[in-house]
């Protein structure tokens, strides 16, 4: 084992490792101080790929480390490092270290303990971004569940408790479908080919009966779907949002979300390629039906934390658009949405969570003219808010234009359709600039502008929301090569199976009228 | 770096930057003199690049948003429409910059101001000199964003606030159509290259073409503010004034025109995307016109003016002639910012008067603002030998020479625009300066500073003689915008019917339209008080802009607030989560958890299930290890 597996392995377990003296220590302050410090190292470490070894291997992967774990099963202790889960693992360890940071005065309450489930947390995160064994992606996956549910069931507020087990229960029964799908899919290669693993690679190559496949990926789509969250089986996402301390809805929204994202371009896509191909028209459907529906009822939330839960589901339906086109382009448009909306709409969260520190409310009526008591803190607030919208020259605009762009190539209309999504996100969001920072100041109460460890927070993610709106390649180029490689098997699969969409569009028409294909 | 074409972007933007972040700390007078220091060094840098642009030139920075096949690298590109709309861009703006020094004297916003002026013209400037669509598309929704924050400058009056967001979301549902058809153009023609795509649009098939035309027509209209968007430009002058003669005068609006020129050899496959452009423009041209006769406020009026000449420029395009649309650009943006400028001294100096029947006889006393103004008012009114004389001509000379019923027709409704526009500037300049002061109790006109009235006239004087840089042979010129624009391949030399008939027509039109606004304010008012008592009812119509803005709202503002209501409520809250929350009731194990968690003790499900995960994983590793 080389330096760069055992950077890998660092990302998994450091954490989890860390924790446990976290949890020994008898203050608040200590485990916050190691937690800080852990998350930090776990940051630099995600970096180190990016500086130094980008050169992937003949198989694409940067880095890959396998392990026998339990032979008997084929089960395999296996990692495995390209441009997509490298963003995600850096992802991770940003939103993870800034989670403690905005936790520093928030959580005094059992505050080891706090750190504990933070850690564990991580851990977990980073396993589901690495690991290409079904079985280890399944156990970081299911594990997952358990910390967040302490943190939004313990550290959060209102109905804590409620939102919490509403939380498990939805996630949890839709990871039992996958489950369910997962030993499907491993007892029918292992009967095939004689050789029973949870191996990815070797999953992908199984023969499987279209009707079973059908069953398949659905029981996938369900388990990932419900992370998203996709249409209509998001109403846990509103309430866990609202509930949760802020670290919660950062990483819940930075992260959890992703997860489901992930799942489907690391394993849902690739494993089923002729099913998910046949379940296109419904994912795409439940994806634009989100971007409106969710853009809309943001529109009509008093709560701010509520506001901006619903406007994840919104922008996550942009990112389900663009893996349901699969194509080079919309998938790393996809990929850059995920990572964008990790930064804003986690900035958003912190942000929101910050005014409640302040006001102990949320309730957007209760703030106005804050511009003229906090001109800093609003002047974050505004740029986050039209990054979130896309303004072009920002980070989510690059996103949003490549999932567009690459869903015209397949569905032109549906493409417009989405397109014009963005006034409906551009509506809701200016309502709430307006309502928090113009206006006449709400009350006569003292409103302190951000303190030195508050900006701290917020310029490393100011500065990530202008450079990768200005200069997006520095992530699209990690992340080309791994995308291309997923691309062709199944789009191979798809130009077999031709989609009749396609066919009438005008574009495709137009292209066809000048004797060429586009 | 070395190229000046680079310094003009990136001079305000630095501008901006270092505004933006130091300004709170800095002196007033250090701001002021980075803001209008970076624009004055773009100008110099445009005049530069406008000098040695040859036949041409891009400049390729970096690679900026590219995946797949799809690829829109940070390319720059002067040509001669870029080139004049970065000198007139950064000449006006510096001007504007300038005013604005003494207009916000005593705003202690002064830094959050400079900053977004700033961005502003750099967002513009973007637009302006991007060598593929969406580059231009930054820049484009780039100055929408500022004129939201500028509209909304005075943030702490909601009725601003509304204001700028109102400016912003039309603004973007036109933005959508644009962004449509750019993708569209690089599925048709592989690029995103604006030369190359216009090199490619002679192959696009016609129907294609028409679709094509007919969103970028729907994109432009909202940066443009024509019909069926122009409702936001009217509210947009909450905005300081500076902000209304740069962003919602000189500049910004004419993005949508810039756009429709670029694009002209897409546009023009097709003869149907053509004469609906040029209906839209004529029409918007007449209704803003009308519009502008039923309103009261200074700024208002000039506001529903530059949605009128904005139509003028649009029917241009649609003629087909391009350097008529670019010349009355230009020579609009020298007016109409100088109007603005002036309504903005008139304002300040009555103390925030904006009734232009609460004015009058201020021509003996703001003398230099009187004759500046006038000068602004006779170009708007195409009095012969000014500058608009000579542009607004082109266009309707352009549009007659097109031939065909349709072109006809909407020639004439464009003749009839310029008997309106004639009329109500002249009501503006009869009621505000001539007469006596209607209200002594405004007292004396305050003081104003020099940068404020000097800033006037350079435009005062580029307003009058603005004409030569497209000179029409009648009058001894060559036509030097045109011969540009034709070197380059832009646009092809029109040698428009620009006769002394077509001029002599234009003339008696100006001239009776001044005179019936003269006859009516100034000799016989009370014929005005009756026709205005007879029909109170057009008079409110007008003043309601037609009710435009009333129908939008009944249409889509209050039924979008109540959907939103409804689909929360009863669909999400209502339907989604209890039904979801039933089937999960409905299963057993679901109903105990929910119990547990009652008592408190869902806890003991979660350790349970970790308990329960780290068995099975054990059994495995011990069984399966072996």
């Amino acid at each position: 084992m080389g330096i760069r597996q055992g950077i890998l392995l660092a990302l998994v377990f450091v954490p989890v490792l860390a924790a446990i003296p976290v949890l020994l220590v008898p203050s608040g302050r200590a485990a916050r101080l190691i937690a800080l410090i852990i998350t930090a190292f776990e940051l630099a470490l995600s970096l180190v790929p990016f500086a130094v070894f980008m050169q992937p291997r003949p198989d694409g992967w940067l880095v890959r480390l396998d392990l026998s774990w339990i032979p008997a099963f084929g089960i395999n202790f296996s990692l495995g490092l390209d441009g997509i889960s490298l963003l995600m693992a850096a992802l991770t360890a940003f939103l993870f270290m800034l989670s403690v940071l905005v936790s520093w005065d928030a959580i005094r309450d059992k505050s080891p303990m706090f750190h504990f489930m933070l850690l564990v947390m991580e851990t977990c995160v980073m396993g589901v971004f690495l690991s290409t064994d079904l079985f280890l992606f399944y156990l970081f996956w299911e594990v997952m569940l358990v910390p967040m549910f302490f943190l939004i069931g313990v550290w959060g507020h209102g109905r804590k408790v409620y939102s919490a087990v509403k939380f498990f229960v939805y996630t949890f029964t839709g990871s039992l479908f996958m489950l369910l799908a997962i030993i499907g899919l491993y007892v029918i290669h292992g009967s095939q080919a004689g050789e029973y693993t949870f191996a990815l690679e070797a999953l992908k190559s199984t023969h499987v009966e279209p009707a079973t496949g059908l069953w398949l990926f659905a029981a996938f789509f369900i388990g990932f779907a419900v992370k998203v969250p996709v249409f209509p089986i998001h109403s846990w996402l509103p309430d866990a949002h609202t509930d949760a301390p802020t670290a919660g809805s950062v990483i819940l929204a930075g992260l959890l979300l992703k997860t489901g994202a992930y799942g489907l371009i690391r394993f849902g896509f690739p494993l089923f390629p002729e099913a998910s191909a046949a379940y296109i028209p419904v994912i795409l459907a439940v994806g634009i039906i989100g971007v409106y529906y969710a853009a809309w009822i943001a529109y009509a939330q008093e709560d701010m934390k509520r506001l901006v839960a619903y406007s994840s589901i919104s922008h996550l339906g942009f990112v389900v658009l663009g893996i349901a086109a699969w194509n080079e382009v919309s998938l790393a448009g996809s990929v850059l949405q995920m990572v964008n909306h990790g930064i804003t709409t986690g900035a958003l969260f912190i942000m929101v969570g910050m005014l409640d520190e302040r006001m102990h409310t949320r309730d957007i009526s209760a703030f106005g003219g804050l511009w003229s008591k906090a001109p800093g803190l609003s002047a974050f607030f505004l740029l986050f808010i039209v990054s979130s919208l896309g303004l072009p020259g920002l980070n989510n605009f690059a996103g949003e234009l490549l999932i567009l762009v690459g869903l015209f190539k397949e569905y032109p209309y549906l493409a417009a359709a989405a397109f014009a999504g963005v006034v409906f996100t551009l509506i809701y969001l200016l309502r709430l600039a307006q309502k928090v920072l113009f206006g006449p100041p709400a009350t006569d109460a003292e409103f302190h502008d951000l303190s030195p460890r508050e900006a701290a927070i917020l310029v490393p993610l100011a500065i990530l929301v202008v450079v990768i709106g200005l200069y997006p390649r520095i992530l699209i180029g990690p992340i080309e090569g791994p995308i291309k490689a997923l691309v062709s098997p199944v789009a191979a699969v798809k130009t077999a199976g031709a989609t009749p969409q396609a066919a009438t569009a005008p574009a495709q028409t137009a292209a066809a009228d000048r004797g060429g294909t586009p | 770096m070395a190229s000046p074409i680079t310094w003009i972007l990136l001079l305000p933007l630095l501008g901006a930057l270092f505004n933006g972040l130091l300004g709170w700390m800095l002196k007033r007078r250090v701001v002021e003199t980075v803001a209008c220091a970076s624009v004055a060094g773009s100008s110099v840098a445009a005049c530069i690049a406008f000098a040695g642009m040859g036949n041409g030139t891009d400049v390729v920075l970096y690679d900026w948003l590219s995946a797949g096949g799809f690829s829109a690298p940070f390319t720059l590109r002067l040509d001669a429409i870029s080139a004049t709309m970065a000198v007139m861009v950064t000449g006006v703006s510096f001007i504007i910059h300038l005013y604005s020094v003494g207009y916000m004297r005593e705003d202690e916003g002064f830094a959050r101001y400079f900053a977004l002026l700033n961005l502003f013209v750099a967002a513009m400037l973007l637009l302006v000199l991007a060598g593929n669509l969406p580059l231009m598309f930054v820049g484009w929704e780039g100055v929408g964003f500022c004129s939201f924050g500028l509209i909304g400058f005075w943030y702490s009056d909601p009725a601003n606030a509304t204001a700028g967001r109102k400016a912003f979301i039309v603004t973007r549902i036109g933005d959508v159509a644009f962004g449509v058809a750019l993708i569209w153009l690089f599925y048709l023609t592989g690029t995103t290259d604006i030369a190359a795509i216009n090199a490619a649009a002679p192959a696009l098939p016609a129907a294609t073409a028409t679709y094509l035309g007919l969103l970028l027509m729907f994109g432009a209209a909202g940066k443009s503010a024509q019909l069926p968007l122009t409702v936001w430009l009217p509210d947009a002058m909450a905005g300081p004034t500076p902000v209304s003669a740069l962003i919602h005068a000189a500049t910004m609006v004419t993005a949508g025109v810039y756009l429709l020129m670029r694009m002209f050899p897409v546009i023009s496959v097709s003869s149907d995307a053509l004469a609906v452009i040029t209906t839209v423009g004529a029409v918007t041209a007449f209704y803003a016109a009308t519009s502008a006769l039923g309103q009261r406020d200074i700024k208002r009026v000039l506001a529903y003016s530059t949605i009128s000449q904005i139509g003028y420029m649009v029917m241009a395009v649609g003629a087909g002639a391009l350097s008529a649309a670019l010349f009355h650009l230009v020579v609009h943006a020298f007016f109409k910012a100088l109007l603005f400028m002036a309504a903005g001294c008139i304002i300040q100096a009555l103390h925030e008067e904006h009734d232009i029947f609460n004015m009058g006889g201020l021509m003996t006393r703001m003398p230099t603002v009187f004759w500046c103004f006038l000068a602004g008012a006779l170009a708007l009114a195409a009095a012969p030998g000014t500058g608009g004389f000579f542009s607004k001509d082109e266009v309707l000379a352009a549009t007659l020479g097109h031939g065909g019923a349709l072109y006809t027709a909407l020639w004439a409704l464009g003749e009839v625009t310029a008997f309106v526009t004639a009329f109500y500037i002249f009501r503006v300049v009869a009621l505000v300066f001539m007469g006596g002061m209607k209200k002594e109790s405004a007292g004396l006109p305050a003081r104003l500073p020099g940068t404020m009235v000097w800033s006037l006239v350079p435009l005062a004087v580029l307003a009058i003689a603005g004409g030569i840089i497209n000179l029409p042979a009648t009058w001894g010129g060559s036509g030097y915008l045109s011969g540009l624009l034709a070197s380059q391949g832009l646009a092809p030399h029109a040698e428009a019917g620009h006769g002394w008939a077509v001029q002599a027509v234009s003339a008696v039109v100006c001239a009776s339209g001044i005179g019936a606004a003269y006859y009516m304010n100034l000799i016989n008012p009370a014929l005005r008080e009756r026709l205005a008592a007879r029909y109170a009812d057009l008079n409110d119509f007008l003043f309601r802009a037609w009710g435009l803005d009333a129908l939008y709202y009944r249409l889509f503002v209050t039924p979008f607030g109540n959907i939103a209501d409804l689909l929360w409520h009863r669909v999400d809250e209502g339907a989604i989560n209890r039904a979801l929350d039933g089937i999960g009731d409905g299963l057993a194990w679901t109903g105990s958890m929910m119990r547990l968690s009652v008592t408190g003790r869902a806890s003991t499900y979660i350790m349970a299930t970790i308990v329960g995960a780290a068995a099975i994983v054990l059994y495995f590793a011990v069984n399966g290890g072996v």
